[in-house]
């Protein structure tokens, strides 16, 4: 008896190990289209938005099977993702990443399937470029995000840096049409001291620098400065200028602001610690994307009425730039013609496609209500599309759901055409990574820091490990 | 039996494996899944990574043989050095703290009369809390802002506030304590079960001779627990030198790489640049470094007893003969 017991223990674990490495699968026929950008489940009224964008998707297109699949793009996963062919059919990311991910087949190119749709030729030409390589197309733009500075309205009005007018908004102009707030870095470093003297355990501004979003904040400081670029593409040859003068002021006054204790003191912020600080008001000003100026808002509770986002400031009273980037849809590397196709044709009953019939105006407003039922701020923001058609309806939507003050944030929308810049073009998140070493130096030992030294080793080590490759 | 079939011959290996088996067939069934998963998560990853650590690589995918190429990329790299000596500085404090305040709250525990089972849970709490949560938490502790807890308990004892994690002079040992916080309860209960083997009366025959507390401790409790210890001090170091996810969530290796680890680099190389090839050989020069530490220690620490037993089996045999 025992050991028959025993012999059929093992009759089952044998058979279990088979089991456990035998896989099985079986479809219903239909095209999958796995969708990453589905929203958390916690989310009830975004889920419910999605599941409705599916329900009229799979009523008119009944061949294929629309299939959450949620995954939020990062660095550390992507690689085990693609290699596992675990991507989903369409998930969204920055624009830092196409390059690197074509590089690798990790993402497929839509040239044929979006020509084929009349959707390129309306895509916004920077976000074209940034999602294509050798003329061919690998994403489609969600939206674009320009750097700007970020106020705590409140702190700079206690601190008596700008007004209020006699209905209680905040005044951001003089009579003469001047900007009362800071416009340069050293009108930055004069109201950040305003700031200290006025609070405790509060300060100017808060400097990333780490996990690459301290030399993705500095690249466009140091352009402020007067940096033309820090790559220069000549004769073929890409040499790094990570030790331009420009970098070197900006790095500098990044210095003595932390030397002074006018910037935040923590070495190793990244971006999700700009809103945590602005939200907790331990910080007065920060550099960030206008596509994240809500973060405080729903992850702190900040008051969306003390917000203004206005363009970066100029550290040489003539260079002004605003870092250009944003978010692009992009398509598994293992994904068939016919699932791109049918992720395309989603996208347009998520209202982010150029298309202006009802259903894809219909799909825009839908977010709108969306985000207002859930009492989120609707700002302006930079659009993937230029047909004519399209920007008229969907700036009629912003004008009936916008729920900020567009006054606090018109400085900024009326100068991003003008200010734009790109990314550097060559291993921009490798130059980031040896930029924050830089700026965690200066941060952590700003009494001792050396910024052209400091500067001189990111740039050999950029040149020689990096560039030299090209 | 068949006419024409010669018999098998017993001394080849495939006849004792088949014999072996046989005999044992439900054993191997059972441990079938076991090994199954063995195989497949620990060996062939290891065996995988070796090719990968002298392989051009292709995302995850080795694409042909580039001999030491990821090794001197590797060596050339600053950060690789700092790694280096970093992961020697987590071994450093972590015997200053790590390996020693275990020790002592063991032999403080054992003297406990009364509340024991609360202090032993006290201790032990922190380490069923989870990781990432401990080392969040002690983020929030070791904010640099004066006005955040630690700096205020610091400026409350009129002592200057402190940058912490932001100074590369204590990013290292706070993130040692932090691990100690958290690790220091499962080891104290090791320690106190060794101590819990001590025979009383050894105590009150060393009591009789006139041994006052410290002479006890290192007279009678010290050298009971001497193997313990030494096992613990070996798997604290291969612990440490494994040290991964801390310095990533508290300070991403930073200040300027100040507390970045061989494994964080690793990961950093993996993760970050998408170079396989190269986190590779830093998991391969990790194993060799922790392979060698363990030998030369094991060589080092090996009990005397055991010669002088040798020599007693020697001369044993001697006399029989």
């Amino acid at each position: 008896m025992k050991k028959g017991l025993f012999t059929a223990a093992a009759a089952v674990m044998g058979a279990a190990a088979l089991f456990s490495f035998a896989g099985c699968g079986k479809g219903n026929g239909k095209i999958t289209v796995s969708i990453g950008m589905w929203p958390d489940s916690t989310l009830t009224q975004d889920v419910a938005m999605f599941e409705e964008w599916e329900r009229q998707f799979e009523a008119d297109y009944p061949e294929y099977d629309i299939v959450a699949d949620k995954y939020d793009y990062s660095a550390d996963t992507i690689a085990a993702k693609a290699t596992a062919k675990q991507l989903p059919t369409v998930f969204q990311t920055y624009f830092t990443e196409p390059q690197k991910l074509i590089e690798r087949k990790w993402i497929v190119d839509i040239t044929d399937e979006i020509t084929e749709l009349g959707w390129l030729d309306k895509m916004d030409a920077n976000m074209r470029a940034a999602v294509s390589k050798d003329g061919r197309c690998y994403g489609v733009p969600r939206d674009g995000y320009g750097m700007g500075m970020f106020l705590n309205l409140a702190m700079l009005y206690d601190v008596g840096v700008i007004e209020k007018n006699a209905d209680g908004s905040y005044k951001l102009h003089d009579e003469a049409g001047n900007p009362l707030y800071p416009t340069t870095f050293a009108e930055v470093r004069e109201v950040s001291e305003l700031i200290v003297e006025s609070y405790e355990s509060t300060y100017g501004l808060v400097v990333l620098s780490a996990n690459m979003n301290g030399g993705w904040q500095f690249s466009n400081m140091a352009w402020n400065f007067g940096c033309d670029a820090l790559q220069v593409e000549e004769g073929g040859k890409v040499t790094a200028n990570l030790n331009d003068a420009g970098a070197v002021r900006a790095l500098e006054w990044i210095r003595d602001m932390a030397n002074d204790g006018l910037i935040y003191p923590d070495a190793s912020l990244s971006y999700s610690d700009w809103y945590a600080k602005i939200g907790s008001k331990n910080v007065a000003m920060a550099f960030c994307g206008s596509d994240a100026l809500m973060m405080p808002v729903t992850n702190f509770n900040f008051n969306k009425d003390d917000i203004a986002f206005v363009p970066m400031p100029t550290g040489d009273g003539e260079s002004r730039y605003s870092l250009y980037g944003g978010t692009p849809y992009v398509f598994a590397g293992n994904a068939t013609k016919e699932q791109v196709k049918g992720a395309l044709l989603f996208l347009k009953y998520m209202g982010r496609s150029p298309e202006t019939d009802a259903l894809s105006i219909n799909a825009v407003e839908l977010g709108h209500k969306t985000a207002q039922a859930k009492g989120m701020p609707i700002l302006p923001s930079i659009r993937p599309w230029v047909n004519e058609d399209y920007l008229t309806k969907v700036n009629a939507l912003d004008e009936k759901y916008i729920n900020v003050n567009t006054y606090y944030y018109k400085d900024f929308f009326d100068t991003i055409e003008d200010y734009k810049r790109s990314e550097e073009p060559y291993y921009c998140q490798d130059m980031y990574k040896l930029l924050d070493n830089a700026l965690q130096s200066v941060i952590s030992k700003p009494g001792t820091a050396n910024c052209q030294a400091l500067l001189d080793t990111a740039n050999s080590q950029f040149q020689n490990n990096y560039l030299n490759k090209l | 039996m068949k006419l024409n079939s010669l018999p098998e011959d017993r001394s080849s290996v495939s006849y004792r494996a088949k014999r072996l088996f046989r005999r044992n067939w439900s054993g191997w069934l059972l441990m079938l899944p076991g090994l199954l998963l063995f195989v497949f998560f620990v060996w062939a990853p290891l065996a995988q990574n070796v090719i990968l650590s002298f392989s051009e690589t292709d995302g995850f995918e080795a694409a042909g043989f580039n001999s030491f190429e990821n090794y001197v990329r590797v060596f050339n790299d600053p950060m690789f050095s700092k790694a280096l000596v970093n992961t020697f500085k987590y071994i450093f404090w972590s015997i200053i703290i790590g390996f020693l305040v275990p020790i002592f709250l063991g032999l403080l525990l054992s003297e406990v009369a009364h509340f024991k089972s609360f202090f032993r849970l006290g201790i032990y709490f922190p380490a069923i809390v989870s990781g990432i949560a401990v080392v969040i938490m002690w983020s929030y502790l070791f904010d640099p802002n004066p006005g955040a807890v630690l700096n205020q308990l610091l400026s409350a004892l009129g002592i200057p506030a402190s940058q912490f994690l932001s100074d590369p002079k204590l990013t290292i040992p706070l993130i040692v304590v932090t691990m100690t916080w958290r690790g220091a309860g499962g080891t104290v209960l090791v320690y106190l079960s060794a101590l819990q083997n001590i025979d009383n009366s050894q105590y009150e025959a060393a009591r009789m001779d006139g041994a006052g507390a410290l002479s006890r401790v290192w007279h009678v409790t010290l050298p009971h627990v001497k193997p313990t210890i030494r096992m613990l001090f070996i798997l604290q170091i291969i612990s440490v030198f494994q040290v991964f996810y801390e310095p990533l969530v508290m300070t991403s290796g930073g200040p300027d790489g100040a507390s970045v680890s061989l494994l964080l680099l690793s990961y950093q190389y993996a993760f970050q640049s998408f170079d396989a090839g190269a986190s590779a050989a830093v998991g391969v020069i990790l194993a060799l470094i922790i392979i060698a530490l363990t030998v030369v220690y094991l060589r080092l620490s090996r009990p005397k007893k055991d010669k002088i037993s040798k020599r007693w089996l020697r001369y044993a045999k001697k006399i029989n003969r």
